[in-house]
């Protein structure tokens, strides 16, 4: 208090005495506001410090930092000793842990890197710190402690002792320890409340420091698993281009044995044929016949050659998916089947409007042997009918070509998709037993399956599906 | 020129082929002269004068050349191509007679400048018919080049 100020005070009193009092009282008074003074300096600080932390909970996610800088502030704000983060080790029922973080005053030693063991935490006290108790011991020799307690804490000259948990959501992950060493400490409520809050913003600090965590270890198994994709793809791409190596190989060779194969046919009909005309009059009828023979079985092999080339380019050839209008096929090819042969009489009963999803080029030679089929096999009846339609059964759509001529017994059904395989003599019916194998070669790589019905007289119906019916439907 | 004047110039390694094709446009009643080439080599040298034909009279030129592709030495498409290349012989009519049934020697050929692509048929009767039809179209409806 200024001079000037007391001397004017002095002139106003009764006596000394009176003064004495007065100055007692306002001595008391400026003690009182010194105090408040001071605790709001400290709440002011408090404040300041708080902002700190939480700021840099904003900022950073590395936990070590967080910790190590807010163990320096807040032990610069309270002038503690020691001022520690402790983490239990997972799995150990809270008996055992170590401290993680720690700022401490150079006089004393550092609680880092030391497993501390009390076999008595996790059964008496971590329950009650999981609900948010906080323990606050001014000295530690007289606040009722267990002696293992005691040597605990005194291994660490701890004589106060300012306890709080640290919660990672409702786990307690650790404890916020506040230490003075070697002389007791009364704990403020304002410096219990402060420590509060940091303890749970350092709490906020553990859960993203986990999510993050999680969120790394996610993204470094889809890494992962991307790598492996990626790998198996290379190994997929090298195969197919190997694959396409071999089929290119593989057309050429097809191509030139069959074109090489029909140089000498054509040597062997053709001379056989001058024969026949040239000699005609040395020939006798035996002879004659011998060499219509040979001239049929070099027509067949040229045949043959075709349908097997024709054959392998199916099983070769690339797919190309579009939508292909089978009715209009179907049409065309009917079409072309009786311009060839006008004299027939046979009617067409086509379903309209059938797309399908499928090679086109493929689907044309799948339909051509079919439909040639039930041409070749009507050809014995003066009438005939020949059907193709589409009938729905489990969603799956089922073509069909249907014919009412020869017909097969169907105790040699397992033979009709066999390449080579004929159901009927070479005088019954010309053919070598190639087409139903490519029908089905087509079926097959568009995914779907081809089978028949018929009897002998009365007809063969030959059904296929383009898509692959699902499992529990077959 | 009168049709008894007209020359066929046949260009085939085939022995058989060869023969059978002769032998198809004589039962035809087709009685031009026939000239052989047996590979793209001497059908180069019959059109321009060269190696075994040297001194012959190149303004003698065939009236139609049935043409195969798959010969030794030079093939089928590059005699072709220097036929469209040479103003001698660039409107020569070229009917290629081939057994290749690639979709690639069709469009070499066409866009090469052949004038019509036949394929041999296996069936030697068939094989006459295209023969005899050729020989009917070229030699006596078609109005050969003015050259």
């Amino acid at each position: 208090m200024k001079l000037e100020t007391l001397v004017k005070l002095q002139g106003l009193c009764r006596d000394e005495a009176a003064f004495e009092q007065i100055k007692q009282i306002l001595a008391n008074e400026v003690q009182n506001w010194k105090q408040e003074i001071n605790q709001a300096y400290f709440r002011v600080e408090q404040q300041k410090t708080l902002f700190r932390v939480i700021t840099r909970l904003r900022e950073t996610v590395d936990l070590e930092t967080i910790f190590q800088d807010t163990a320096k502030e807040v032990r610069q704000l309270l002038q503690a000793d020691r001022v520690g983060m402790f983490r239990f080790y997972p799995n150990s029922g809270w008996d055992d842990g170590e401290f993680v973080s720690e700022d401490v005053d150079p006089a004393f030693s550092s609680a880092m890197s030391q497993k501390i063991h009390d076999h008595c935490f996790g059964e008496q006290f971590a329950v009650h710190y999981q609900q948010g108790r906080i323990q606050s011991v001014a000295d530690i020799y007289n606040s009722g402690l267990s002696d293992c307690h005691i040597r605990i804490l005194s291994q660490f000259q701890i004589r106060a002792n300012l306890v709080l948990p640290l919660l990672q959501g409702q786990n307690l992950w650790g404890l916020l320890c506040i230490h003075q060493c070697y002389a007791p400490r009364e704990w403020q409520t304002t410096e219990i409340e402060f420590v509060s809050q940091i303890a749970n913003h350092l709490g906020v600090a553990l859960q993203h420091a986990e999510l993050l965590a999680d969120l790394r270890a996610e993204v470094m198994e889809r890494v992962q698993a991307e790598q492996v994709v990626q790998s198996l793809n290379q190994g997929l791409q090298r195969a197919i281009t190997e694959l396409q190596a071999v089929n290119k190989e593989l057309e050429a060779f097809s191509y030139s044995v069959s074109h090489d194969l029909r140089a000498p046919l054509r040597s062997i009909d053709g001379f056989s044929q001058a024969l026949l005309e040239d000699c005609h009059d040395l020939l006798d009828v035996t002879g004659q016949d011998y060499l219509r023979r040979i001239r049929a079985a070099t027509q067949r092999m040229g045949q043959l050659i075709d349908d097997l080339l024709n054959l392998s380019r199916v099983t070769r050839s690339e797919i190309h998916l579009e939508s292909v209008d089978l009715s209009l096929l179907v049409s065309n090819i009917c079409t072309e089947l009786q311009q060839n042969q006008p004299e027939r009489q046979v009617e067409f009963i086509i379903q309209t409007g059938l797309l399908v999803q499928g090679d086109i080029r493929l689907l044309h030679v799948l339909l051509v042997n079919l439909l040639s089929n039930a041409w070749k096999f009507t050809s014995k009846h003066s009438q005939a009918k020949i059907e193709f339609g589409m009938s729905n059964s489990n969603q799956v759509p089922i073509y069909f070509v249907r014919d009412d001529g020869a017909g097969f017994d169907m105790t040699y059904i397992n033979k009709l998709f066999g390449p080579f395989q004929r159901l009927h003599g070479m005088n019954e019916f010309p053919g070598n037993g190639i087409g139903l194998a490519t029908v089905q070669r087509i079926v097959h790589r568009h995914g779907g399956r081809v089978w028949a019905e018929a009897a002998v007289e009365r007809g063969a119906t030959f059904y296929f599906t383009l898509v692959a019916e699902r499992a529990d439907e077959q | 020129m009168s049709n008894n004047n007209k020359i066929i110039l046949l260009v085939e390694d085939n022995p058989d082929d060869e023969a059978l094709a002769i032998r198809a446009l004589k039962r035809n009643h087709i009685s031009n002269e026939i000239v052989v080439a047996h590979d793209g080599v001497e059908a180069l040298d019959y059109l321009f004068g060269t190696g075994i034909h040297t001194g012959r009279d190149i303004t003698i030129k065939p009236t139609v050349i049935l043409l195969d592709l798959k010969l030794p030495r030079i093939d089928g498409i590059e005699v072709l191509r220097r036929m469209r290349e040479d103003d001698r012989t660039r409107l020569l009519p070229v009917v290629v007679l081939t057994t290749s049934s690639e979709e690639q020697d069709m469009l070499d050929s066409y866009n090469m400048g052949c004038n019509s692509y036949i394929r041999k048929p296996v069936d030697f009767i068939q094989f006459t018919e295209a023969v005899k039809q050729l020989g009917m179209y070229w030699l006596l409806m078609n109005e050969a080049p003015p050259i």
